[in-house]
């Protein structure tokens, strides 16, 4: 079952353009959402939350239309924005008796669970919680109202390297029994390396590409050699930089000849985002 | 829309909104005053301060990812500014029997506290909810341009009708002279002011709700 599909979502701005984006989370996985700054991730991150209107485009969630059943749906997803706060001078207590009572399925022991797990401290302020605790706190409330889709939105944007490590464990036991789907957008490519099932990568407000994990990496190659090397293959590279030694670049699998007998690894979430950036980039100028 | 009315209950505005009403009715006890303003004082203090608070709190997307609808945001933030100025009104209204009293023989240069004066003031605010509610929901977070000019008409109101006291002997005499003791005059003007002030209130939201049905978080 899908938990996320989203067909052909477009919008446009005046400076931006989200061109006819499509991708599915299957139930149970983890998502990566990768691109640089400003590629569109918040973006589709609000039209799936229904925060902004479509020009066209349907989303789906658990097999319905958000647009007919948002209220329905909202009482299924949870979210949290990694850079924005809210009523951060309200203590965790009063927020949470306040946003408690708008879900049905609300369980105040899952909810206490949560809190001592995390290391919450309900009579805390939220702007006395560090940015880790934040998400956890949204974590905590999501999974108190029995949430079976997280959309988090660089939940890990600003986290130390332990910080982060600690939400990355609990994002795999959360999906753990295959109920729980999680989608997070980050520019961080090395956390989608520890924990997501399938990445999906933006770019321009367009999708490059989206699919599980080791096939995403699998379908590129990284190659380096001489400039005079660079001249066979030139015009298979998605794209390259040189050097005084020679090139780098990266290439479709399919795209790359081996009897060629250039320098060939298989390239990191990192290097498949700068190059493919750098393809686009190069195309829109 | 229980839930967001309760919201905005808890934690909308600082519980000193609360006691503001009991502050400013208290000036009611202040003999012949311009008493236009104890009212005006929620459209100037209350309605920015709370207005400036959802802009810094993100309460805008704060609630729209929760499940709710946006028809039911817009009514209960309208529902909340309608109890905050039936508080405001209501109280004034207690603190100005107690006026009306303590100086029996007032002679009122401005208009006096009967009946009709508080039917006068819930027109005030309904020219008041009209123009701030609808130019509010324009983007649901700039709320500088849609208070300045809700209080210029509810200004503009309030001195014009003081002016007309002024000049008309037959309004003079209603609310200040020998004409402020005819309650059967004085009620049809509160309810009046009453149905206005409903109705100005109920136009203002279904601007508001089609307007945010726009908006963009």
């Amino acid at each position: 079952m899908l938990a996320l599909d989203i067909r052909n979502v477009s919008k446009k701005y005046e400076h931006f353009h989200l061109k006819n984006v499509s991708f599915q989370l299957e139930k149970g996985y983890i998502m990566g959402f990768i691109g640089s700054n400003g590629a569109g991730k918040t973006t589709t991150i609000k039209s799936i939350l229904n925060l902004i209107r479509l020009d066209s485009g349907e989303i789906h969630i658990m097999g319905k239309n958000m647009d007919q059943h948002e209220v329905e749906l909202k009482q299924e997803i949870g979210s949290a924005f990694g850079d924005i706060n809210f009523y951060t001078r309200t203590k965790v207590r009063t927020l949470t008796n306040v946003i408690k009572p708008f879900y049905k399925n609300w369980d105040d022991d899952t909810y206490h669970k949560y809190l001592k797990k995390f290391n919450l401290i309900e009579d805390k302020k939220i702007s006395e919680l560090s940015t880790g605790m934040k998400v956890k706190y949204s974590l905590a409330l999501a999974l108190s109202h029995g949430a079976k889709l997280l959309i988090l939105d660089e939940p890990t944007s600003g986290l130390d390297p332990v910080a982060r490590d600690n939400l990355l464990d609990i994002f795999r036991e959360l999906v753990q029994d295959g109920e729980i789907s999680i989608l997070f957008s980050t520019h961080i490519t090395s956390d989608l390396e520890k924990c997501a099932d399938f990445i999906t990568f933006m770019h321009n407000g367009k999708i490059i590409n989206s699919a599980e994990k080791e096939e995403f990496v699998d379908a590129y190659r990284l190659l380096s050699g001489t400039k005079e090397q660079l001249n066979l293959v030139k015009e298979q590279l998605i794209s390259y930089k040189t050097n005084l030694f020679g090139f780098t670049g990266l290439i479709h699998t399919k795209d790359f000849d081996s009897s060629q007998n250039v320098k060939s690894a298989i390239p990191n979430l990192e290097e498949i985002m700068i190059y493919c950036s750098k393809k686009e980039d190069t195309q829109d100028v | 829309m229980y839930n967001l009315l309760l919201k905005e209950f808890k934690i909308g505005v600082s519980p000193f909104f609360y006691v503001l009403p009991f502050l400013t009715g208290a000036l009611m006890l202040i003999p012949g005053w311009l008493y236009f303003l104890v009212i005006l004082y929620f459209c100037f203090i209350t309605i920015p301060n709370m207005f400036g608070g959802y802009k810094s709190q993100n309460d805008l997307i704060f609630t729209s990812i929760m499940p709710v609808t946006k028809r039911d945001m817009v009514k209960a933030r309208v529902s909340f500014i309608v109890i905050l100025e039936l508080l405001h009104i209501v109280v004034a209204m207690i603190y100005s029997i107690f006026t009306l009293h303590l100086y029996p023989d007032m002679m009122y240069i401005f208009l006096k506290p009967t009946l009709g004066f508080w039917g006068l003031c819930f027109v005030m605010l309904a020219i008041f909810n009209l123009i701030f509610i609808s130019m509010y929901y324009k983007t649901s977070y700039k709320y500088g341009a849609p208070a300045f000019a809700a209080n210029a008409g509810a200004v503009l109101f309030a001195g014009g009708a003081e002016w007309l006291a002024l000049q008309n002997s037959y309004v003079s005499d209603l609310f200040k002279g020998a004409g402020s003791d005819n309650l059967g005059a004085h009620l049809l003007i509160l309810l009046a002011g009453i149905v206005i002030f409903a109705l100005f209130t109920f136009i203002a939201y279904h601007i508001a709700n089609k307007r945010f049905e726009k908006v963009e978080m």
